[in-house]
């Protein structure tokens, strides 16, 4: 049974960047929005587009991705023929190699993809924050009859030359692609979302792996190849918000801008376009008496006795009486004890702070989401011990100990 | 075989006590009724039994069961979509008779074939209306240990006044139950049967296939208590969180009874977790001019207003200025700007307009009925 369209998504991406919280897992793995982790929007955009197949590529610290993942079933990714398949590197016959680039990736994963025999291919990135339907992405790309297309954002001329960009004429066909120029010709920034036509990309692919120089990238490699050969190329338009969480500054932006719906553009609170995730099958969230919270989330399992304000609890995070968490994105089991005061930062899964502690502070100006200056990083497992400080500018990836400070 | 499964198989009574809240199973069962603020009743029961290793479950239903058959769908939830075993829904059988089942005998004689074709030595009965966090491991333990023909659990408690005609209690003489009294009135703590037994199936299915040929109807009454010196019947106390349903007060006591911290932790303890149907709501919002004090909220909710004291289901709405003090607020209600409910138990799809008061008192909670709008 062939299938018309289906998905690949990126993921082996290390996220090093990330560096305290992509220590023993990969980036798309990360806890984002409260209850979600980064690769719930990739899957969920699937679903919701229609699309039922979809292979995962991986190779950096997997595990938690994989358990993750399982079946497929939050995502209504468990069918008979297709669904979600985790693909890592493996062994052949001629040998056994890492994902080497991006396009040797889907290179190594053509049997996979054929066993679907689908006309078109969309791949995606594991590591972005974006609602899209690609249903009308290819829709787009039928009309345009073309051969690859990519998805782009319109960028502000001064940033563009941090992006790789696509030049197109008046009826969107790309006639020139810049990696990150100094002279920007266009400001439509490619967002790493193909769609191809898969006869066309696996001839590319197999071409682009017998090329000894090649790095075996999209970006660099296969879609400069499909312009000289002067292919159907488009660029399809995206205004929706769309994110790549690279780094923990704008880790902790997207999330802050989840709070903020209708003047961010994320909007994770629409009944027509869910974002599915993995349940954590705890009770309902605890409010005690002595709480008080204020444009903030809290999901299930949280217990809450202090101060929250403008922060996202993640599932099984307690907030004791007398501790203040502001500006704070809090992953999955944290506990922050009395007195303790967590702001302006990204404190990981099952850290525990203990009475007294300090981790973070607020810039000196206030809250501005767009130029948030230092965001204090506490990685996963990690404890911070009684009245230790762990200053704005920190990266914490061991314990503190109690009354130290760590800058 | 890995000793992971249970030698014991389930069976679970849907509709059993319907009659002690009318309102709410105008649409539903017991067994469906919302409890806890995510959860149903059949998901104490149904997670005690996964979590204890049994994994093929009966639940016979009567009437209403719409709202069941949503919430379970393949067992999923409950890890219970199996080749082997898993979920079985028993709806009454309408050839074979155009009564309904009236006792437990009755909807156990509809089930006898599908008793004869298993293998599990033990069956589990157990009604929906009492939420506890049990592994049943100990107890069959305790069944076989002791040698028992019948091992029913129950607690120490108070009878509840919803409940005056429809319990039974027991007296115990070292472990082994001596008499079995219904509709028990005494006041002061007593030994309450949560209606949960232990029994072997061969002798299950002897006794139900005998009680039927002469016209038996009720398990405790007309098996149990008239044959407690032929029958070693022991008694296996629950010492945990219990909570019963009894009639409509007991529900609204039993959910706030859950703000204390103690008995959230005793009910969903994380060693045997309360699994449920799954909504995907995003995590609950608390917007500018948010105050909730002491309160249990499940996902899905935005909260612009003031809570207290309230259980708040998932995708609760409390608009602008409006208060909700003392309240059960079922899954999707919505309070508009500036109106304020007090002891108020609403049930699912609720809307209550703009700048309204309602207010019921703590021995008399007012019940809004499911999609009404006030």
């Amino acid at each position: 049974m062939a299938k018309e369209m289906i998905a690949m998504i990126l993921a082996g991406g290390q996220g090093s960047r990330l560096y305290a919280l992509t220590q023993k897992l990969a980036k798309p793995a990360v806890p984002f929005g409260g209850k979600y982790r980064i690769i719930d929007f990739p899957l969920s955009n699937c679903v919701n587009s229609g699309i039922d197949t979809v292979g995962i590529l991986t190779q950096y610290q997997p595990l938690v991705l994989n358990e993750y993942i399982g079946n497929g079933q939050p995502w209504d990714l468990d069918r008979l023929h297709g669904g979600v398949h985790v693909l890592p590197p493996y062994q052949q016959a001629t040998g056994s190699d890492w994902y080497k680039g991006t396009a040797n990736a889907i290179y190594q994963n053509i049997s996979f993809i054929d066993r679907y025999d689908p006309q078109y291919v969309i791949i995606l990135s594991g590591d972005q924050i974006c609602k899209q339907d690609y249903s009308d992405f290819l829709r787009f790309h039928k009309e345009k009859n073309a051969e690859f297309s990519v998805a782009v954002m319109e960028v502000p001329w001064s940033e563009a030359p941090r992006f790789g960009l696509m030049v197109t004429d008046e009826d969107d066909r790309i006639n020139e692609f810049q990696e990150k120029p100094k002279n920007p010709k266009s400001n439509l920034a490619s967002m790493g979302i193909y769609i191809f036509n898969w006869d066309v990309l696996k001839a590319y692919l197999i071409a682009d792996e017998a090329d000894p120089n090649s790095e075996n990238d999209f970006g660099k490699n296969v879609i400069p190849s499909l312009l000289r050969d002067n292919r159907r190329m488009y660029a399809y338009h995206f205004n929706g918000y769309w994110k790549d969480v690279g780094t923990i500054t704008s880790l902790w932006q997207a999330n802050m801008e989840v709070l903020d719906p209708s003047h961010s553009g994320i909007n994770l609170f629409d009944e027509n376009w869910k974002i599915y995730s993995r349940n954590s099958g705890r009770p309902c969230q605890h409010i005690g008496a002595d709480a008080d919270i204020v444009n903030s989330m809290v999901t299930e399992g949280c217990k809450v006795n202090g101060t929250v304000n403008n922060s996202i609890l993640f599932p099984g995070v307690v907030v004791e009486k007398g501790a203040t968490v502001d500006s704070a994105v809090v992953m999955g089991g944290t506990v922050i004890k009395a007195g303790s005061k967590v702001s302006h930062c990204i404190v990981a899964e099952n850290v525990m702070i203990e009475e007294g502690a300090t981790v973070g502070a607020m810039p000196e100006g206030g809250l501005d989401i767009a130029n948030p200056g230092d965001v204090a990083t506490v990685g996963s497992g990690v404890r911070i011990g009684k009245g230790a400080t762990v200053g704005p500018k920190a990266m914490v990836s061991n314990d503190v100990k109690d009354g130290e400070e760590q800058w | 075989m890995v000793n992971s499964n249970a030698n014991a198989l389930g069976v679970i009574f849907a509709n059993s006590y319907d009659n002690l809240v009318p309102e709410l199973v105008a649409e539903r069962t017991m067994a469906s009724i919302p409890f806890g603020g995510r959860y149903r009743l059949i998901d104490f029961v149904l997670s005690n039994m996964a979590n204890s290793g049994i994994d093929n479950i009966s639940v016979i239903v009567r009437k209403n069961y719409h709202s069941l058959m949503d919430h379970l769908g393949s067992g999923r939830e409950w890890d219970l979509t199996r080749k082997r075993g898993g979920l079985n829904i028993v709806p009454p059988f309408a050839e074979r008779s155009i009564k309904m089942y009236s006792g437990r005998v009755d909807a156990l004689a509809s089930i006898l074939s599908w008793l004869e074709d298993q293998k599990e030595r033990y069956v589990i009965l157990s009604d929906c209306c009492v939420a506890m966090n049990m592994n049943y491991g100990d107890l069959i333990n305790k069944h076989v240990e002791s040698g028992a023909d019948v091992t029913m659990v129950y607690t120490r408690a108070e009878i509840p006044e919803g409940a005056r005609n429809d319990n039974y209690t027991i007296r115990i003489n070292d472990g082994r139950v001596t008499e079995l009294l219904s509709n028990d009135y005494r006041p002061g703590v007593q030994n309450l049967s949560t209606n949960v037994y232990i029994i072997e199936r061969e002798s299950l299915i002897q006794l139900v296939r005998d009680a039927a040929v002469r016209g038996l109807v009720y398990f405790e009454r007309d098996i149990l208590a008239r044959n407690l010196n032929l029958l070693n019947v022991q008694a296996y106390e629950y010492t945990g969180y219990a909570a019963r349903i009894a009639d409509m007060k007991s529900y609204f006591d039993e959910n706030l009874r859950l703000l204390e911290e103690d008995n959230v932790d005793q009910l969903f303890s994380a060693d045997n977790p309360i699994y449920t149907k799954i909504r995907d709501d995003n995590p609950t919002r608390y917007l500018e001019g948010s105050k909730v004090k002491n309160s249990l909220l499940a996902d899905g909710c935005v909260i612009e207003g003031v809570v207290e004291n309230s259980v708040l289901f998932r995708g609760c709405r409390v608009k602008k200025g409006a208060v909700v003090r003392n309240c059960v607020l079922m899954q999707d209600t919505v309070v508009e700007n500036d109106t304020s409910v007090e002891y108020v138990v609403t049930d699912k799809n609720v809307h209550i307009t703009a700048a309204k008061k309602l207010s019921g008192t703590e021995s008399f909670p007012v019940f809004v009925a499911k999609n009404h709008t006030v």
